[in-house]
C-alpha cells in the first residue's frame, strides 16, 4: 500500500507531462521543451557542482560541443537517425571532457573555476574562428531533422512541435534519470566523498584523478545530449548561442535559484528560471536584469534556493528530527 | 624481514634536513610506537612512509615490496591504513556513509555505475559490523558534524580500520582528548588492532607505555633507540634526550 502511494505522485507527473502539449498549445509546450533541456543541462554541471564539489565556469563548452556536432553531422551526413544524433552529442562532448581532463583533474576550487572559464573561452573563439567548418557567427542551421524511426515500425515526423516535445521529454527524462541513479551508486558515493574531503578518499584508497575523470565524462555527456537537443530544438547552432559565457552561466543561476546540494535543484532551477524569462520578455528586454536581481534576493534571504524555502517552510510546520535519512551522501546536505 | 622496513631513509625541507638515514623495521603483528621530542621528524617520518610526500634518499619496503615513491591511493589499496592527527572525516556525511566508504574500499568496490550502495547488504552489513566495533552504531544516522570530538575521533579510527588494512598507522590518535576520553581510545584502539601490526606516533607516555610492543626514538631526525618498553626507559641517551624532561 505504502509502495503505491510513493507511486502515486510519479504517475501524476507522468500523466501531466503526457496531456500537457494538447492542453497548452505551441508556445508552451515549446516553453516546456526548453526548460526540459536546460533541466538536464544544469543537472549535468550540478553532478560537478553538489556531487563532486567543482563549479565549472566554463560548462557551455560541453553544451557547445554537443550542439555543434549534432548540427555538424546532419549538415554533412546524410540519412542520419535521429538517435544517432544524441549518440553523437553526448560521445563528443565526453571525448572532449577526456581530453580537458588531465589538467581538470589536476585543480580544484577557485582554480578549477578559472581553467574551465579559459577552456570554455577558447572553444568559443575557435568555434568564431573556424569558419570553414563552424561557418563562424551565422552558426550552422537549417540542417534536416531526421524523423524518429523503429524500422519496420514507426516514423514519427519531428518538424511537429508536439512529436518533438514527447522525443526531447522522453530523452531529458531518461537522463535525469541516469544521473540521479549515478549518485546513488558506490561510485556517487566515492564523488561526495572526494567533494567533502579529497585528501582522505585517496588514503582510502581510491584514485583521485580516475574518479574525476570519469564524472567528467558523465558530466560533459549529459551536457552534450542537452547540446543536441538544443540544436534540434532551434534547428541552428551559433557560436553566441551555445558557447558564450552566458550559456555557461544560465545552468549555475538555476542550480543555485532552485537550491544547491540537491538532484531536484537544477530541475526546479530551470523551471523557475525559463518561465520568468518567458514571462518578462512579454513586457521588458532587460531579461538579464530580472534574472540578476532574483539571483541576488537568493543568495541573500534563502541560500538553499527555492529547495531550502520549501524545506524551511515545512520544518518551521512541522518539527522535523535533525536525523539523516538512511541513504546517500549528497541529497539533504547544503553546501555553504 | 618486517612488513615495514625503511632503509636509508632521508628528507629535507629546501635543505633542511628532517630525516636522517633512517632504518627503521616493523615487524609483523607487533604495536611498534615511534616517539621523540617535537621537532624529531616523527610527523615527517609518518608522511613519508605513508606516501605524502616522496622521500628524497633512501627506499621503502612494505611486504617485501619497494614502494618508494607510490601514491597514497597505491599504498592504500597494499594494505596500509592510517589515520589523521587532526580528524579527518567527511563532516557533512553521517557516520554510516563514513565508514561505508572505508567498506567499498576494501571490497574493491570503486567505479561501480550500475548498482545502487543501498541495495548492497554485504556492504551495509559490514558496515554496521564497524559501527558496532566503534560503539558508534546508536549513531550511525547522526551526522558526523554533530558527533562529539571524541566520537569522531572513533570514527577516524573507524575509517582506518574499515579498509582492512595489514598495517596501521595512527597520527597521535588521542590528540586533544581529555584523560577519560584517551583511556577508552586506548583500550578501543586495543581491541582493534587484535593481532595486527600497528604504528602509532604519540607524545601521551602512558599511552605509549600501555600499548606498545616495541618503541622507536627519534631525535633530530635520526633513529636514538630502539627496543622494548623497559630497555627504552632505561636507556641514558634515550633518557638525556627526551624522557628526561618528562616524567614516566
Amino acid at each position: 500500500m505504502t509502495r503505491l502511494k510513493n507511486w502515486i505522485p510519479w504517475l501524476l507527473l507522468i500523466g501531466f507531462v503526457l496531456v500537457y502539449p494538447m492542453v497548452f498549445g505551441i508556445v508552451l509546450t515549446n516553453l516546456f521543451v526548453r526548460f526540459a533541456i536546460f533541466a538536464v543541462f544544469a543537472a549535468s554541471l550540478n553532478m560537478l557542482l553538489s556531487f563532486t564539489g567543482l563549479l565549472s565556469f566554463g560548462h557551455a563548452m560541453f553544451f557547445g560541443v554537443g550542439g555543434y556536432a549534432t548540427a555538424l553531422a546532419l549538415e554533412n551526413i546524410p540519412g542520419l537517425g535521429l538517435m544517432t544524433c544524441m549518440a553523437i552529442g553526448g560521445l563528443s562532448s565526453s571525448l572532449l571532457a577526456l581530453i580537458v581532463s588531465p589538467i581538470l583533474v589536476r585543480v580544484k576550487d577557485t582554480a578549477f573555476a578559472l581553467l574551465t572559464l579559459a577552456l570554455g573561452q577558447i572553444l568559443f573563439l575557435a568555434c568564431l574562428k573556424l569558419r570553414g567548418i563552424t561557418h563562424g557567427e551565422d552558426g550552422v542551421g537549417g540542417f534536416p531533422i531526421p524523423p524518429f524511426r523503429i524500422p519496420g515500425f514507426l516514423s514519427i515526423d519531428m518538424g511537429h512541435p508536439q512529436s518533438f516535445y514527447y522525443f526531447a521529454v522522453a530523452v531529458c527524462a531518461l537522463s535525469l534519470f541516469l544521473m540521479w541513479y549515478a549518485t546513488r551508486t558506490p561510485f556517487g558515493s566515492i564523488m561526495a566523498g572526494i567533494r567533502d574531503n579529497q585528501l582522505r578518499v585517496n588514503y582510502l584508497g581510491f584514485n583521485i584523478a580516475v574518479t574525476k575523470t570519469i564524472m567528467f565524462l558523465i558530466s560533459g555527456c549529459f551536457a552534450g545530449v542537452a547540446g543536441a537537443l538544443f540544436a534540434l530544438f532551434q534547428n541552428l547552432v551559433s557560436p553566441d548561442g551555445v558557447f558564450s559565457v552566458m550559456t555557461s552561466f544560465t545552468p549555475i543561476m538555476m542550480v543555485f535559484v532552485g537550491g544547491i546540494g540537491t538532484f531536484a535543484g537544477p530541475i526546479i532551477g530551470s523551471a523557475v528560471l525559463t518561465s520568468l524569462e518567458d514571462l518578462a520578455t512579454r513586457y521588458t528586454e532587460q531579461i538579464l536584469l530580472i534574472n540578476g536581481l532574483l539571483l541576488i534576493c537568493v543568495v541573500i534571504f534563502f541560500r538553499g534556493g527555492f529547495i531550502g524555502l520549501f524545506k524551511t517552510i515545512k520544518q518551521k510546520r512541522f518539527a522535523n528530527s535533525r536525523e539523516m535519512p538512511d541513504g546517500h551522501p549528497g541529497d539533504e546536505i547544503s553546501i555553504p | 624481514m618486517g612488513i615495514l622496513e625503511t632503509k636509508f631513509l632521508s628528507h629535507d625541507f629546501d635543505g633542511f634536513k628532517v630525516l636522517t638515514d633512517v632504518n627503521l623495521e616493523i615487524r609483523e603483528g607487533e604495536r611498534h610506537a615511534i616517539i621523540g621530542p617535537n621537532g624529531a621528524g616523527k610527523t615527517t617520518l609518518f608522511n613519508v612512509i605513508t606516501g605524502a610526500y616522496n622521500p628524497k634518499e633512501g627506499s621503502i619496503f612494505f611486504k617485501g615490496k619497494d614502494v618508494t615513491g607510490m601514491k597514497p591511493y597505491q599504498l592504500a589499496r597494499m594494505g596500509l591504513g592510517r589515520s589523521f592527527q587532526i580528524t579527518s572525516t567527511f563532516l557533512r556525511q553521517t557516520a554510516f556513509q563514513n565508514i561505508r566508504l572505508a567498506v567499498l574500499s576494501k571490497r574493491q568496490i570503486r567505479y561501480n555505475l550500475f548498482r545502487r550502495i543501498d541495495t548492497m547488504r554485504e556492504v551495509t552489513e559490514e558496515t554496521e559490523a564497524i559501527l558496532h566495533q566503534i560503539n558508534l552504531y546508536e549513531e550511525r544516522h547522526a551526522l558526523t558534524s554533530s558527533l562529539s570530538y571524541g566520537k569522531q575521533r572513533s570514527l577516524e579510527l573507524g575509517m582506518a580500520i574499515g579498509t582492512d588494512p595489514d598495517l596501521l598507522m595512527f597520527d597521535e590518535p588521542t590528540a586533544g582528548m581529555s584523560r577519560e576520553e584517551t583511556h577508552y581510545a586506548v583500550r578501543l584502539i586495543r581491541k582493534l588492532t587484535e593481532g595486527k601490526s600497528m604504528v602509532i606516533v604519540e607524545h601521551d607516555m602512558d599511552v605509549v607505555f600501555s600499548l606498545a610492543d616495541r618503541i622507536t626514538v627519534l631525535h633530530h631526525g635520526r633513529i636514538l633507540a630502539t627496543g622494548e618498553p623497559d630497555a627504552i626507559k632505561k636507556d641514558q641517551q634515550v633518557k638525556s634526550a627526551y624522557l628526561g624532561d618528562t616524567e614516566v
